[in-house]
């Protein structure tokens, strides 16, 4: 039974003055009114949306952020135990569901990514367990009859008098005392997790099979449904048959929705198998004949259309030419990119009278609550979103159009449904990294200062389609014409006004250059894209990178000096290029062994990498990558180091393989057979030094992935003298 | 009717035989460690022991264990009385998103099971029909190399 904890909750309100002296009332993070979604175990005492405290002396901390492999629960548990006083392995740590105390302070909804997770709440959840620390004392100290200045703490329990108490000891006078606030935070010199903890705490879980994601869900009376979707991104159906489908084994229905036509059997297996026996014709779309030469052919082309817009436009061009002592101009060419997270798109909707539950993983609980809503009719409040465990991420699940998919199809079958992507379908029917074309004309003078810096990009844009399917997962009543509305203004002004942030990421601002100038062409083939790990920077980082290796060679300067020049007004990346420069002049290179330089900022943490490489048999080899990376305080060294090595694994991938390409509208690509991911035999040794710091921590989950590809690139470069342009990379001859 | 071992328990199920074995023992007999990424045999989140050697169980029809011995990531070690490679798992911090880690596992297991010393090389072949996007390779290799310790030393007071 379900007790949503509506009368212990104590509430506190406060005012503040915010920008031009308006007076709001706001509440205290994690104390809001409305109702939390948290089931009250019998006399658990629940503080704030984060904590429960057990009878039994547990402490439950419910994990606002999605677990997709970024270590974000073990993050945020150690960042708020720090203050509570709890080691992150004494918790329980749960994913939480849906409710306004759990948005991302950095985004203003329910949502994970960005790399903002440990960065947004560093200072509010380490707020809440002091406060709630503080509270704890306070009860002890009256139920101890003590001074709150004679106790301490240390991992769940209170001290005093040379006896240890259990928190949950005095959970039944904390919950009548008021709340308290304000309470100042610890110092870094006392910290006693932070900094500190290597193990996961989801790790036993994982090892042992444990560990439940969206497709290990199950309820009673489910059916599995696979959906055939238009090879063609955004066809109608024009008509399905199904003659040869319905008296399969197992099958039970065979209904079109909005996106497709949906096989409904007693097991996955069987409404795959008897997909394969459906006919299906699709309308003709303007998209329906696109090849990836047609594709590329007109990205190239609106390299010289003035159909453009301006990201930066500083100093004067001509004039940085001018007296160059050297001058670049190269095309750089970065392809579509799938996700392909391990865990194929999934999700399991129950559909009731005036309630619903729906079982997965996803980078927004909050978006799946709003669109069963939205297409079930059933009022948001009556929705329970089991987030799960999430097989992989990387921006894939901050899209949920399966959850709309799967309640549609639960809608018109009236059981509960469980829908499986294939991994063909994840392939060739989901959302993809855009692909770009980006051209740099550069010049150097004879003091290795970058004069001139001028980069035109043409490709798609992530926001407008992003917009369309987010506005109605953010505002379920939103009617469609009017998302599809918003959508299409913010495309106009892309293409009108000012770039796509996402698109031009990471092409400039990394540097300080004088005359700088950067242009998009946004250009729709009507492929669904999406953010993909590291979003615009991981082209635009191949793009900048690469450029500034052959404007190095070009005028004969060591391509770190020419970095650390030309970035003596950001101080941070300076500094991680120095160390990793020198480093990499002290390394011993075997025979036919090379070394490729790139370095990169993004998600507000500098990172830089030296990859070396061999080519064996025409094949391009990386046996080892140096990473140096600047993230302020490192909260858990091991799990940054992991992201690290998981980033350059993720970008070696697309820098050696990856590439979805198209034929006649469709995805050639189908499994891993044709969309190679790396493997443990080309995976390289990774070494990663962290920068002692103690600022702010910066974002991990993503700015390993862009600095690895021209790294890799240059260092191909010095060993075969070929200059590659195209991810990915591949030799010629 | 079929009928085998499946963690050292005497099953039997009139399930179609042409059901992959990854299917059947996630949903008619519950046991849902094993995962699903390709089910064409080409990442190894699937991988089961049969008569002790490491498969792909996407791609391998209920019809080919019968009278077989099956062995999943439920039976490999529990909570309290882990495999070794478990416990180097957890040391090394290796699961991210730790969806393909049951199959890597097995992998490890069924590479351990025959060969209690294999070089980085043998890791590397034994290993490579594991796909892991999270990228958690190195790691793998890491906990392989010290879980392969550890057993070498347990099995030899064993003997
Ligand atoms: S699911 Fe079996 S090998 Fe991929
Ligand atoms: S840990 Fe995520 S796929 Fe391996």
């Amino acid at each position: 039974m379900r007790i949503k904890n509506l009368s212990r909750r104590r509430f506190l309100k406060t005012t503040a003055v915010v920008g031009g002296g308006l007076v709001v009332g706001f509440s205290i993070f994690g104390l809001s009114e409305d109702p939390l979604p948290v089931v009250t175990e019998s006399d658990g005492f629940v503080p704030n949306a984060f904590l429960q405290f057990t009878a039994d002396n547990r402490i439950i901390f419910y994990c606002p952020r999605d677990e997709m492999g970024q270590g974000v629960m073990t993050g945020l548990a150690t960042v708020i135990g720090e203050e509570l006083d709890v080691s992150p392995h004494t918790m329980e740590i749960v994913h939480c569901e849906v409710h306004s105390d759990y948005a991302n302070p950095a985004m203003g909804i329910q949502a994970t990514g960005g790399s903002t997770s440990i960065n947004a709440h560093y200072r509010p959840l380490r707020q809440v367990g002091a406060d709630t620390r503080a509270l704890i004392l306070a009860a002890a100290a009256t139920d101890l009859n003590a001074g709150i200045n004679e106790l301490k703490t240390e991992d769940a329990q209170v001290l005093y008098n040379g006896q240890a108490y259990p928190y949950g000891r005095f959970i039944e006078t904390a919950r009548n005392l008021d709340p308290v606030t304000d309470t100042p935070l610890r110092s870094q010199a006392d910290f006693r997790y932070i900094g500190q903890m290597s193990r996961r705490t989801d790790a036993l879980a994982k090892v042992t099979g444990q560990a439940d994601y969206g497709l290990d869900a199950k309820v009673e009376g489910m059916q599995y449904a696979v959906l055939v979707r238009s090879p063609v991104f955004g066809a109608k159906l024009l008509s399905f048959d199904d003659s040869a489908v319905a008296n399969k084994p197992g099958v039970s229905a065979v209904v079109s929705i909005s996106n497709g036509v949906a096989v409904v059997a007693d097991s996955y297996w069987h409404a795959r198998q008897a997909a394969t026996a459906l006919r299906v014709e699709w309308e003709a779309t303007e998209h329906s004949s696109l090849t990836s030469e047609q594709h590329r052919s007109e990205l190239t082309s609106a390299l010289d259309s003035d159909d453009e817009t301006t990201a930066i436009d500083e100093g004067d061009i001509q004039l940085g030419f001018a007296d160059a002592r050297a001058q670049i101009d190269g095309s750089y060419w970065t392809p579509f990119l799938a996700h392909a997270p391990m865990e194929p798109m999934n999700a399991l909707v129950r559909l009731g009278a005036n309630d619903a539950e729906i079982w997965l993983g996803i980078q927004s609980a909050q978006a799946a609550q709003n669109l069963v809503s939205r297409v079930s009719g059933i009022p948001t409040e009556n929705i329970v979103v089991h987030n799960l465990f999430l097989g992989g991420g990387f921006g894939r699940r901050g899209v949920a159009t399966h959850v709309v998919e799967a309640t549609e199809i639960a809608m018109a079958v009236g059981t509960p449904i469980k829908l499986m992507w294939s991994r063909e379908d994840d392939i060739q029917s989901g959302f993809y990294r855009p692909a770009s074309i980006a051209r740099v004309r550069a010049a150097v003078d004879g003091n290795g200062v970058i004069t001139a810096w001028d980069v035109k990009r043409a490709g798609g844009d992530i926001t407008p389609g992003t917009v369309k399917n987010l506005l109605p997962a953010i505002f379920p009543s939103l009617p469609s014409g009017l998302a599809n509305g918003v959508a299409s203004t913010v495309g106009f002004l892309f293409s009108n006004l000012s770039p796509d942030s996402s698109s031009v990421e990471g092409l400039h601002e990394n540097y300080k250059f004088a005359n700088v100038q950067v242009k998009n062409s946004s250009i729709d083939h009507g492929v669904p894209v999406t953010f993909w790990r590291s979003v615009g920077h991981s082209n635009n980082a191949f793009v900048a990178e690469s450029a500034m290796d052959e404007l190095a060679i070009a005028a004969n300067i060591d391509p770190v000096d020419l970095r650390l020049k030309n970035t003596v007004d950001n101080p941070r990346l300076n500094n991680v290029i120095r160390i990793a420069g020198e480093r990499m002049r002290e390394m011993k290179l075997p025979e036919g062994h090379h070394l490729g330089f790139a370095s990169h900022g993004s998600f507000l943490t500098d990172v830089a990498q030296v990859a070396e490489v061999s080519i064996e048999d025409g094949i391009i080899r990386v046996h080892k990558v140096l990473c140096v990376l600047d993230c302020g305080l490192a909260v858990n060294p091991d799990i940054v180091r992991t992201q690290m090595e998981g980033g350059i694994i993720f970008g070696l991938t697309a820098a050696l393989y990856g590439e979805v390409s198209l034929e006649a509208g469709r995805v050639k690509q189908s499994n891993f057979h044709d969309y190679q991911m790396l493997r443990m035999s080309e995976a390289p040794d990774i070494e990663v030094i962290i920068v002692d710091s103690k600022t702010d921590p910066t974002g991990v989950g993503e700015p390993s992935v862009p600095p690895i590809a021209p790294a890799v690139a240059n260092a191909v470069f010095r060993a075969t003298g070929q200059r590659l342009r195209d991810l990915p990379l591949r030799l010629k001859g | 009717m079929i009928e085998f071992s499946l963690n050292g328990e005497n099953v039997q199920t009139d399930i179609d035989p042409n059901t992959p074995l990854l299917w059947a023992v996630r949903d008619s007999f519950g046991l849902t460690g094993s995962k699903f990424g390709c089910g064409a045999g080409l990442c190894g989140a699937c991988t089961m022991h049969v008569d002790g050697l490491a498969q792909r169980t996407c791609i391998l029809p209920l019809s080919a264990v019968a009278g077989k011995r099956v062995t999943t990531i439920e039976a490999l070690g529990s909570a309290d009385n882990l495999h070794p490679l478990q416990q180097a798992w957890i040391d090394y911090s290796v699961p991210q998103c730790g969806y393909c880690q049951s199959g890597q596992l097995m992998s490890a297991a069924a590479l351990l099971e025959q060969n209690p010393e294999p070089s980085l090389a043998q890791i590397d072949q034994a290993m490579s029909g594991n796909i892991c996007r999270c990228g958690t390779y190195p790691r793998i290799k890491q906990a392989i190399m010290a879980a392969a310790l550890s057993y070498d030393a347990t099995t030899k007071e064993g003997a």
